[in-house]
């Protein structure tokens, strides 16, 4: 039902903020998900948003997202342990009905933080619709642990070791050289993260998957500041429960 | 990246040849050669050379080749898990031990993996690290735990599970069992019980007895043997934090924490990954296992809240 997003031309830009808006910690979840991004957005560096526009426009150009899965597909099945180990089959988790299933880049990017607390807000929602919840991160050992602990989540944090799942779903990419760099230079070593000598990420995306396996949403977008809204996620689940059964 | 890509790429990899490269994936020519270089053009770079008699794997053919392999063996090793339970099949995984990791310490992803996978048939070796790598390579165990080991051939992958410290195991009638540790001096003064083919052995001679070697006693290269030995009062063991002990024997923290070592896992790159074998590796590579090793006293990096937001 969602569709891909196509690119604009004012995305690059830096926004304009109204004086009353001040860079803050993406932690108050009655702000959407779009505000937290340009407040985020004003915390760039010049090197950042050089490597920002780099990323985003190498996508695109390669067209990275045109292989991710769509709506009407099969989802494809996985099995992934959680952040302490324990095993999560995809047939499962659809088992109560319709999943959101949700890649994220890692913990230490902060528009992921900020979707996953958005997220940790929503979930009591999305359970409430006979939803499950389920984000996915390439991060290993215990990255995903700590990071559960850092922000208080209550939420299956499935790891996606050695990116099988993110490739099957079709929003896998390998990390450009010039990203690498600057990502290292930040001081992220994807490599210890992931416990993989490639770097690969993710594209961000959001399903929602049907108590039969078939796609019914699908957010997926190069540019990694934006994320979908919880608020749309569930209109997506409401849809699909109007119509199943 | 697509998944049909990937294995067309691993393909011409194996065959070095196109056209039986497109038989082996059921596709034409034209569309293998046309899904590689899409995979080349995400990629950044050719992956292989095509020339008239040779076909080669380019530097960075050879440098993703790996990687790709274990991320399509994970995403096949599902549907394939799929087709065993359906047909019930038996599952064995054969899981390597270095002398110095206990069988404690997998027994719970064992359970954890049996549930998704029931056919599962375990059998657990114990071997030296060197040994261990030879049988993983030979094929005889599909997977390895070690502590530190020197020299993993390339083939090898290796992924460090946890650290933990050594610590001193007596009876309670030694004369050092009352202490709250164990330093240097009292250490040199006191027989030690020797742990043949120890991994640790040249870290615990750097770090306690750089000039004089210790005074060894009795040898054992199974840990039960030298437990026993300790308990019937013939000297001290040094021992991994989590290695389960007899209930007469006592544990006494080093000193400093001068020893520790990593618990790594090693199973062989480029093979194809079983269901079991699949989910082991991936349990093993998240569980917490510092339920096993508590007060292992290395300091545990932080994952930074960034506030900023680096693009």
């Amino acid at each position: 039902m969602t569709v891909m997003r196509t690119p604009t031309a004012d995305r690059f830009q830096p926004i304009d903020l109204q004086p009353e808006d001040s860079p803050l910690m993406p932690d108050q979840t009655d702000k959407t998900l779009a505000r937290i991004r340009t407040e985020l957005l004003t915390t760039f560096s010049a090197a950042d948003w050089e490597s920002y526009n780099h990323l985003v426009r190498w996508l695109r150009d390669t067209d990275v997202a045109s292989h991710a899965l769509k709506v009407g597909d099969d989802a494809p099945n996985f099995l992934l342990p959680d952040a302490d180990g324990r095993l999560h089959a995809f047939e499962q988790l659809r088992r109560k009905g319709p999943l959101v299933l949700s890649f994220f880049r890692g913990g230490w990017c902060p528009f992921c933080t900020a979707e996953l607390r958005a997220l940790q807000a929503a979930k009591d929602e999305f359970e409430n619709v006979g939803a499950t919840l389920a984000v996915v991160t390439p991060e290993t050992k215990d990255f995903p642990r700590q990071l559960k602990q850092n922000l208080g989540l209550d939420l299956k944090v499935l790891s996606d070791v050695d990116y099988g799942v993110a490739m099957s779903y079709g929003v896998l990419f390998r990390v450009p050289d010039e990203t690498k760099a600057h990502y290292s230079r930040l001081g992220f070593d994807f490599g210890a993260r992931h416990g993989s000598p490639e770097w690969m990420l993710p594209i961000p995306a959001t399903y929602v998957i049907d108590a039969e396996g078939r796609i019914r949403s699908a957010f997926v977008e190069p540019d990694f500041t934006i994320r979908e809204e919880p608020t749309q996620i569930l209109a997506s689940l409401r849809q699909v429960a109007s119509t199943s059964r | 990246m697509e998944l049909h890509q990937v294995r067309y790429f691993l393909a011409v990899a194996s065959t070095l040849n196109f056209t039986r490269a497109a038989e082996q994936c059921n596709v034409t020519q034209p569309a293998l050669t046309k899904g590689v270089q899409k995979l080349e053009q995400e990629l950044g770079g050719q992956l292989i050379y095509r020339e008239r008699q040779l076909t080669q794997l380019t530097d960075l053919g050879k440098e993703v080749l790996p990687m790709l392999e274990r991320t399509l063996a994970s995403a096949e090793a599902v549907r394939r898990r799929a087709q065993e339970f359906q047909r019930k099949d038996v599952a064995p995984l054969k899981i390597g031990l270095a002398p110095s990791i206990s069988a404690s310490l997998v027994l719970d992803p064992i359970a954890e993996i049996a549930k998704f996978v029931p056919g599962l048939h375990v059998e657990l070796r114990e071997g030296a690290a060197k040994k261990l790598v030879d049988l993983l390579l030979e094929g005889e165990i599909n997977v390895a735990m070690v502590g530190d080991v020197q020299d993993v051939p390339a083939r090898i992958d290796d992924w460090s599970l946890f650290e933990e410290r050594y610590v001193a195991v007596l009876a309670p009638t030694h004369k050092l069992a009352n202490r709250p540790s164990i330093g240097i001096d009292d250490l040199r003064e006191t027989i030690l019980l020797e742990r043949a083919d120890c991994d640790v052995a040249p870290k615990i001679q750097q770090s306690y007895f750089p000039e004089k070697p210790p005074q060894l006693g009795h040898c054992s290269g199974h840990d039960l043997h030298l437990q026993h030995m300790a308990a019937a009062g013939f000297g001290v063991i040094l021992a991994p934090e989590h290695m389960p002990r007899l209930p007469t024997l006592k544990t006494i923290p080093l000193e400093g924490d001068r020893v520790s070592r990593e618990v790594r896992l090693l199973a062989v790159q480029g093979r194809r990954y079983s269901p079991a074998l699949d989910a082991f590796v991936k349990v093993a590579r998240l569980r917490d296992w510092s339920i096993e090793a508590p007060d292992r006293g290395v300091p545990r990096e932080e994952v930074p809240v960034v506030s900023r937001g680096p693009a």
